[in-house]
């Protein structure tokens, strides 16, 4: 996997060098940190934290515009954030505090972004009815590619096979679009709703969404790999929230699902059996915009509006560390874990 | 200037200047032995300015002989233009832009299919787990680093102007003067946001000195503490109170200031307990129901009527006069008398009843303002007076009227009016809020007056 990585020539190593060489202080790259946690909010600011300790290490200046939503490259060095007509990349080694790229020609809001594995591609989706694939590499917009539906995209999830996307808009349809024969197909779970997220798990087997009525749909997934296609078999529906959902993810290691809510609280539940064994939810209840785990699934962070990002643990269920330093609501995170074998 | 080019002129200048804009003072220790310039003069080697010789030898202090010098802190500097410096912004904006890359939107273009699968081709995933125990170097981390005392200023760390961007900032010289000696000899650099209250600041400076000194312990409590202005070196220059700590940081402009935690005494002098209570006060005007806000609207009201009362204000009223025959007068009032004057209009103003004197009365011999009874839209109210010197216009008068009144008890008077109900109960008011704030002797008589008839009156029902 690294030689792959090292071989793309990528705009974001080239900007990245160009940063650094520009800035002495910069000069000596330092190592990728190997756990990275950033917040993102509605004060138009990124912040990098040390996520074992809580202390906010840098501040990133996102000018003009909240944080929809961030995302890590797999190389650890950049962080993109997802704004109003934009997606800004910032050097995660430098002290620049500015984004070092800028990514625009977008309409409207980008509300979601991720990356391709080998961080060769960018996709992102947005209130301008489309998903889109950025081609990373220098030169070349050979893939670039663009996904338009009929309404607002909310989310977009990559399936782990690195070739569809899971695409869910605001009038509550889930497209799965097959980036290598553009082929797509539609599915509406329920009428009336707008698809908040959508979440596959690592192995590819179950996908999750949830609604603006609070429901967790999840499916089992056949087919995606070799020339097969996808299949999506019904499996639960979960009134998992009492208000509006806006996040759901499943653990690394597929066990858990973790859905958040305007209703103030995270919910774990069970992929076993789509049992409930957890609610988080902290005195200052306010909605829960993000999360996040760490790589063995032990720990969540969660972002919320009392602009504290928390960490929980799975095991107990309570707050480990807080994350205090945005002015507003956190809106975003990300974060980046390593893992280490044990001896 | 005429006179740059007499040499003894210049020469005293110059020394005046050093002296006077020298706040060390050490430039008039070094030159209080050589007065050149005076010396200069008495042996009249030089020609003299003229008028030196004019001034009296008792006033020839050090400055006598310059003109003002004028004490400019910013000496030479030219304040730079609004468009100066917005050029200025402007060419660092472009700076910056200038490193970042844009990236524009391209329409796709058409890709072969071979490309198309390579790019996009299907990952094989594995669904055998792999069977090794592995951790996350988060969960190690997280388990070496012991759960930190928390700090209990976190909620301060807010205002922590490092983090912040595009904000305006201020950046101070603390000196922890509430610390052991040892720990307090240096300053320490604080950055804050401007717009963050002396309180806040207080806490940020708690929270950021505990973050980096786990071991000292500060009070939770941080309405101990104070910030004082201070001294380069660190001492506390007690001359000046505490900063308020409702105020915002930026109104101070000084760069040292020193944390002290303050004896009640203190605390009472500046009356920071009253500051602590305030943002509760204005929780709760928000929490108010429209109910309370027309109250408290109602309260003001009262309370700018009074502020309003010494204000002078003629009013249209009718006065009764002994043969209950109403004439029409101006009633001025105001601060410190009350005027009537006689309106002379309509035909009975010549007959001898209908006549009414113009008369003025200094507020303090103004006792007691009451209303009377309501008769139709019309309302009656009386004024009762001390009659005697009645033309107090200055202040030997006054003295008169009021040593007199003590003497001369039970000496009231009152005139009759009648108003409109409106108009009658603003004057009542209006003038009982003046009467309030003078207390003037007359009154307390006439009110002892009362007490003492009420009095008499109770005790010859108890007798009976």
């Amino acid at each position: 996997m690294s030689t792959e990585v090292n071989n793309v020539t990528s705009n974001i190593a080239a900007a990245a060098a160009a940063a650094a060489a520009a800035s002495p202080s910069a000069s000596v790259t330092p190592a990728n940190d190997p756990v990275i946690f950033v917040t993102g909010g509605y004060d138009h600011t990124i912040k990098i934290w040390q996520a074992h300790s809580g202390i906010c290490q840098r501040t990133l200046q996102h000018i003009d515009s909240q944080v929809n939503a961030l995302a890590i490259t797999p190389t650890k060095h950049i962080v993109a954030a997802a704004g109003y007509q934009h997606i800004r990349m910032y050097d995660l080694n430098s002290t620049n505090p500015n984004p070092i790229i800028n990514y625009e020609g977008i309409s409207k809001n980008v509300s979601t972004l991720g990356f391709q594995e080998h961080g060769k591609w960018m996709y992102t989706g947005g209130e301008d009815c489309s998903a889109r694939i950025w081609d990373l590499r220098s030169s070349n917009f050979q893939c670039q590619r663009i996904f338009q539906v009929s309404a607002p995209v909310n989310c977009v999830a990559l399936h782990p096979n690195q070739a569809e996307l899971i695409v869910g808009d605001q009038s509550g349809v889930i497209h799965l679009w097959d980036l290598r024969s553009d082929h797509n197909e539609q599915l509406i779970p329920e009428t009336e709703s707008s698809i908040q997220d959508v979440s596959i798990n690592a192995d590819g087997t179950y996908l999750a969404a949830v609604t603006n009525k609070g429901h967790c749909f999840v499916w089992a997934l056949t087919g995606g790999s070799g020339d097969e296609k996808t299949k999506l078999n019904p499996r639960h529906r979960i009134q998992a929230h009492k208000g509006y959902g806006l996040k759901c993810e499943f653990s690394p290691d597929s066990t858990l699902l973790v859905t958040t809510s305007a209703d103030q609280t995270a919910r774990v539940w069970k992929t076993a059996d789509f049992s409930e064994t957890l609610v988080l939810q902290h005195e200052a209840k306010r909605w829960v915009w993000d999360l996040a785990f760490s790589a063995d699934s032990q720990y969540l962070f969660t972002a919320s509006s009392d602009s504290i990002a928390r960490l929980w643990s799975l095991t107990t269920g309570e707050v480990k560390r807080e994350y205090q330093g945005h002015q507003k609501v956190v809106s975003a995170l990300a974060f980046r874990d390593t893992m280490i074998p044990v001896s | 200037m005429a006179l740059y080019d007499n040499a003894h002129w210049l020469l005293s200048h110059i020394r005046d200047s050093f002296i006077s804009t020298d706040d060390t003072g050490l430039c008039e220790i070094v030159m209080a032995k050589d007065d050149i310039p005076r010396e200069l003069y008495e042996s009249g080697s030089v020609y003299v300015y003229p008028g030196a010789e004019d001034s009296d030898e008792e006033d020839l202090d050090a400055l006598s002989d310059s003109y003002d010098i004028l004490m400019d802190m910013e000496f030479s500097h030219r304040a730079r233009t609004n468009t100066a410096q917005r050029l200025e912004k402007m060419d660092l904006e472009k700076k910056r832009a200038a490193k970042i890359k844009h990236i524009k939107w391209e329409n796709p273009q058409s890709m072969s299919s071979e490309e198309q699968q390579e790019m996009f081709n299907r990952k094989e995933l594995h669904t055998d787990k792999p069977l090794a125990k592995q951790k996350s170097l988060f969960s190690e981390m997280l388990e070496k680093c012991p759960d930190l005392p928390k700090n209990p200023f976190t909620d301060y760390a807010k205002f922590d102007g490092n983090l912040q961007i595009g904000v305006p900032i201020r950046k101070y010289r603390i000196f922890m003067c509430m610390l052991p000696k040892e720990l307090r000899a240096y300053p320490f650099q604080v950055m804050v946001l401007a717009t963050a209250k002396v309180q806040e600041f207080i806490g940020y400076i708690c929270y950021k000195y505990t973050s980096e000194h786990p071991n000292t312990h500060i009070h939770e409590d941080i309405s101990k503490y104070g910030l004082y202005i201070t001294e380069d070196d660190g001492e506390i220059d007690w001359d000046f109170p505490c900063l308020d700590p409702t105020e915002v940081i930026s109104k101070f402009e000084f760069s040292t200031l020193g944390l002290v935690e303050m004896k009640p005494s203190d605390k009472a002098r500046h009356k920071t307990t009253k500051v602590i209570n305030q943002p509760l006060e204005e929780r709760e005007s928000i929490d108010k129901t429209p109910e309370d806000a027309a109250k408290d609207l109602a309260k003001m009201q009262i309370h700018t009527t009074a502020m309003e009362a010494p204000q002078y204000q003629l009013y249209r009223v009718y006065i009764i006069n002994k043969v209950r025959a109403k004439i029409e007068v101006h009633l001025g009032i105001s601060g410190d008398k009350i005027e009537i004057d006689p309106v002379n209009t309509g035909k009975g103003a010549s007959k001898f009843w209908m006549r009414q004197r113009a008369v003025s009365y200094h507020i303090d011999n103004v006792a007691w303002c009451e209303l009377g009874e309501q008769k139709g839209s019309k309302t009656t109210f009386t004024l009762v007076y001390t009659p005697h010197n009645n033309l107090t216009l200055d202040g030997f008068n006054v003295s008169l009227a009021r040593s007199q009144s003590f003497r001369r008890s039970a000496s009231f008077k009152n005139y009759d009016f009648e108003a409109g109900t409106v108009v009658a109960e603003e004057i009542v008011s209006k003038i009982n809020h003046i009467l309030q704030l003078r207390s003037s002797s007359s009154r307390k008589e006439y009110i002892a007056q009362k007490e003492r008839k009420a009095l008499r009156r109770k005790s010859f029902h108890i007798h009976r």
